[in-house]
């Protein structure tokens, strides 16, 4: 039994990894902007697409030694979803600013919808084969067994947060995010400027997603055009239960919700004698959710100061 | 009186003769056209329901389509061969609308204390929590499979069988809806929904029961989605899983926001773009999401207030005609 | 005033769009599957084999003289949409035949709105439930899903002797129904199912459950699911270390299958389908190059089923004394045709009497046929 645990353990925790990538991008953007960018998930499922158009014509090119191709286009897909994420900012979602909360949430929905029929209709909406960037060798652990692969994704993972964190706490550019995020009347008093914060916020946050994305495309082998939806909500429910708009807690809430996910397939039907099968998975991450929330409306590391800090006065 | 007041008189009748000829020639259109009616109307009937949720008391509920299963899986459970009860459909009208409005209260309580966005990912995974129990609930609701042959409804003794039936039907109805609405929006309760959408905290300051606002405006708005329910099962007559999804959800919220929160004559006019627009569409079936992607995108950063402006709502109307009727002439 | 505009314009476009010109003599012939969202790509291969029949037909001079119009909607999944494209049909009276629609969801509500209009129907979704419905309007040349999930289940427990099984479903119509057909016929034949595991339609991750259905050690894993996750499933079993015989449905006999798990650990996989080889017969061969040639891919997974569905509509028109509903409708039932799945003729509920499958089993990275 400590083995299947152990085993199921390592299994969360790659899952974890990867939601908590995905969440990160949306509690930075929320954190700054208090907008759900339901595009999000769109530039997940970007990632691979364009990592592989870029790396089938750089190796069409020759030249180079796959492994630095591959590099490349990592780097490249990066850099483009990036550009992308603020370009997408700057005319569907600036505009919107004085409208409230629902009206850029809402044109965040279309370009969801834009993104993924754009690349449905180009490419096909068929799933893809991906091939692994890094062949996976399993190794023994304590009974249980993992791959280099979960280990190199969880190591990335971790990376990115810690980065991720120096960046935010550390450098002058992280200081105008996290202002940014505090309130923007006094940072644009105290002369930062929060546009290139915005900006920031939507290169970083896409790029990241984008990069997650390209490491689920190789650790399950498959692309298509629709798993940027499902994963975008799953994150995004990782987030809120982290607490949304604190980085540690969008990899708490990542982890927890590959937790939950997988001890729920594990355990369920086990406690309730077969009366829950496995089916029922979603439904007992959203029911966790909910109970979270009761007991700390703004998440686990949420900040609990008081409910006007954490929303804005009037919703829409 | 002036002559140009029995002119503008005229107008005004000539004008409203028109609107009703106009509903009254749909029964004579191809069947299609009168099922895109029906469609409209019960959409109509469902973003007023949820309008009262979002645009008044200023709650986003994102999993709104589960107060629509409850009511048509109502009606599958109540009128139909799956545990042979046959409830008339009138009765089960009132015991979905009930059942509707129950699962608001209980979707009401986790979440007084959350807000805006929050609050919007929980009313998600609620619709969701929802649409999963039913696929799964197989003794229950016959899962994926769905529950056919639902009993054909009747109404004080005459069945009603056609899209036109329904078409009368669904009419009644959205006029009813929309003018008991319209009366609560203006009543005490309107003006408390109203100032607890603008500020939350100082409604509570005032000494009013938030809790008491918000649940009621949950259930009133669940009352109705449940209703709604119930008419689109006695009308398909089967009912599955695969019509409750998140997609319908948002075609609600859609609905809204694009006609214009919080009014009436603009969340019929969203009904009507929506429905219709993706209708239209269908001959480019591949590019259909994408066209539809790029108009809603476009739409809401042109007009982020929704097509309808929040002035231009039922009242205004009302007040322009009677202006129009009773002003002595003018030169 | 923008929204009257809007509004006015919307209505013109609606009303035009429904006003096609169209030859009197014409056989217009409707069709209807997902032809956008996430099953696009097997409702399109359903289209698409249509279209290749009928354009096959007109080369040669149509039915009867009359070239053949094929008008296919789509219906999205949506039970919804499909009652309106139903109703759509119904309202066009050169309509004089529907192939439609693809889900049984979908078709359920719409068989009603047919039926009243008297459109003969030729039906590809799978769902048993759908032929015992009482309708007089439509008949169903593919193999329902007794069919296909009994055929694994004998030759596991007949010629392979399996005795455990464990079952994973994905909740949906398709899945659910035809792994409980496995069932059944695996516990007749004298195996035991030891469990029976639902997952969701998009799911990508099952090593969770994996690792649970490891534990409980079967022979055989019946996977009632779709396309990509048959794929998925056997690759992460294989990674595992589950060694269990694989058995999938009709959706998994597709080249992607075997590439997306791999030519190694797909090594073995059974799959049923309702052909022979593409390359077992000259009209098979044909149809595929055909396909290849006007599409410019190979065909997708349903691409032959609706193939031979216009085949078995098309020779109901054939035989028409009268080019309208009431005389395809007449001859609806009674059509026996060679199509590219074998020969069609129909019982009293419209199933096809002879509804051949096949099994096939993953060697050397390809598809080979086992037996019938």
């Amino acid at each position: 039994m400590f083995d299947y645990f152990l085993q199921q353990l390592i299994f969360a925790l790659a899952i974890g990894a990867i939601y908590g990538l995905i969440a990160l991008g949306y509690t930075m953007v929320y954190g700054v902007m208090r907008l759900i960018n339901f595009a999000h998930g769109e530039f997940f499922m970007l990632g691979p697409y364009i990592y592989t158009f870029l790396f089938s014509g750089l190796l069409g090119l020759g030249g180079l030694a796959p492994v630095l191709d591959s590099a490349i286009a990592i780097v490249a897909s990066f850099v483009i979803v990036g550009l992308l994420g603020v370009a997408i900012e700057r005319f569907a979602y600036r505009p919107l600013r004085a409208y409230g909360r629902l009206a850029p949430m809402l044109s965040a929905l279309g370009m969801s919808i834009v993104l993924q029929s754009a690349v449905r209709v180009t490419v096909g909406p068929q799933p893809v084969h991906f091939p692994a960037i890094v062949e996976s060798t399993p190794i023994d652990a304590l009974g249980g067994m993992v791959t280099t692969v979960q280990l190199g994704i969880l190591a990335a993972a971790v990376l990115l947060m810690v980065g991720l964190t120096l960046f935010v706490n550390g450098t002058r550019l992280g200081i105008w995010i996290r202002a940014a995020s505090e309130s923007w009347t006094t940072s644009s008093l105290l002369g930062i400027r929060v546009n290139r914060a915005v900006s920031l916020v939507f290169f970083i946050g896409p790029g990241l997603g984008a990069m997650a994305g390209i490491m689920y495309a190789s650790y399950y082998g498959i692309m298509q055009p629709t798993m940027g939806s499902v994963i975008g909500l799953k994150a995004f429910t990782a987030a809120i239960l982290g607490g949304i708009g604190s980085i540690p807690g969008a990899m708490l809430g990542g982890f927890l919700l590959g937790a939950i996910e997988v001890f729920g397939t594990a355990f369920l039907p086990i406690l309730s004698f077969g009366y829950i099968g496995t089916e029922y998975r979603d439904v007992f991450a959203f029911a966790v959710l909910i109970l979270v929330l009761l007991f700390k409306p703004a998440g686990l590391l949420g900040e609990t100061v008081s409910e006007e800090t954490t929303v804005a006065k009037k919703d829409y | 009186m002036g002559n140009s007041v029995i002119v503008r008189r005229l107008g005004l009748l000539a004008v409203l003769a028109l609107c009703v000829v106009l509903l009254a020639l749909v029964p004579y259109l191809p069947s299609y056209y009168v099922r895109v009616a029906d469609s409209i109307l019960v959409y109509i009937i469902l973003a007023v329901g949820l309008n009262l949720v979002v645009g008044y008391a200023g709650l986003l509920d994102l999993g709104f389509i589960a107060f629509y299963a409850v009511g048509a899986y109502a009606y599958a459970l109540l009128a139909s061969g799956q545990f042979d009860i046959h409830l008339p459909f009138i009765v089960v009208l009132f015991i979905g609308a009930a059942a509707g409005a129950i699962a608001g209260v209980l979707l009401g309580f986790p979440v007084l204390k959350l807000r805006g966005d929050y609050l919007a990912i929980v009313t998600l995974s609620f619709g969701e929590i929802i649409r999963i129990a039913i696929n799964n609930a197989d003794d229950l609701t016959n899962g994926p499979q769905g529950i056919a042959g639902l009993d054909r409804a009747s109404l004080f003794g005459l069945p009603l069988t056609s899209p036109v039936h329904f078409y009368w039907l669904l009419l009644v109805l959205t006029v009813i809806v929309c003018a008991g609405v319209y009366y609560m929006e203006r009543s005490i309760l309107g003006k408390a929904w109203r100032a607890l959408r603008e500020d939350q905290d100082v409604v509570r300051g005032l000494g009013i029961n938030t809790t008491t606002l918000k649940l009621l405006a949950f259930a009133l708005s669940a009352a109705i989605g449940g209703a709604g329910g119930v008419i689109f099962g006695a009308f398909q007559r089967f009912v599955s899983p695969e019509s409750f999804t998140f997609q319908e959800s948002l075609l609600v919220v859609l609905i809204i926001i694009i006609g214009g929160v919080g009014n009436i004559v603009g969340v019929i006019a969203g009904a009507v773009v929506l429905v219709i627009l993706p209708e239209i569409l269908h001959f480019a079936a591949q590019y259909r999401l994408l066209i539809y992607g790029v108009v809603l995108v476009t739409v809401i950063v042109l007009r982020p207030g929704g097509l309808v402006s929040p002035r231009f709502n039922l009242g205004f109307i009302i007040r322009k005609v009677r202006t129009l009727w009773l002003s002595p002439s003018k030169t | 005033m923008n929204r009257t505009r809007i509004l006015l314009s919307a209505a013109t476009l609606l009303f035009a769009s429904g006003a096609m010109p169209v030859l009197a003599d014409d056989v217009v012939l409707g069709g209807s599957a997902p032809m956008s969202g996430a099953q696009a790509e097997f409702g399109q291969s359903q289209i698409d084999g249509a279209q290749l029949y009928f354009d096959q037909l007109n080369e040669k001079g149509g039915i009867k003289g009359n070239k053949v119009v094929f008008r296919p909607l789509d219906d999205r999944a949506d039970p919804r949409q499909g009652t309106l494209v139903a109703q759509q049909f119904c309202d066009d009276s050169a309509v004089i035949g529907v192939i439609g629609h693809m889900n049984s969801g979908v078709t359920m509500p719409a068989l009603d709105i047919y039926s009243e209009c008297g459109m003969p129907q030729v039906v590809p979704a799978t769902n048993p439930e759908l032929m015992r419905m009482g309708f007089k309007t439509v008949v169903r040349p593919v193999a329902n899903d007794f069919v296909q999930g009994a055929l694994p289940a004998k030759y596991v427990t007949g010629k392979l002797g399996l005795k455990n099984a464990v079952l994973v479903h994905d909740k949906t119509v398709f899945g659910q129904g035809i792994s409980g057909v496995f069932k059944d016929n695996f516990e007749a034949g004298g195996g035991k199912v030891s469990g029976t595991y639902g997952t969701n339609p998009e799911d990508v991750d099952f090593s969770a459950l994996i690792a649970s259905i490891k534990l409980e050690n079967p022979d055989v894993v019946y996977m009632g699911a779709g396309m990509p996750q048959l794929a998925l499933f056997l690759k992460q079993m294989r990674e595992q270390g589950l060694k269990a015989q694989f058995i999938g449905p009709d959706i998994g006999f597709t080249v992607d299958f075997i590439t997306q798990v791999g030519a190694a650990s797909a090594e073995g996989a059974l799959m049923t389908f309702q052909l022979p080889p593409y390359d077992s017969s000259p009209e098979l061969k044909d149809f595929s190059d055909r396909h290849q040639a006007r599409f410019g891919r190979a065909p997708g997974p349903y691409a032959s089923l609706g193939f031979a569905n216009a085949q078995v509509m098309a020779a109901a028109v054939e035989k028409a004394e009268s080019l309208d509903r009431e005389g395809v409708l007449a001859q609806l039932h009674g059509v026996t045709v060679d199509t590219l799945l074998g020969p069609v003729a129909f019982d009293e509920n419209g199933e096809n009497t002879t509804a051949p499958m096949y099994l096939y089993v993953v060697k050397d990275g390809k598809f080979e046929l086992i037996k019938q």
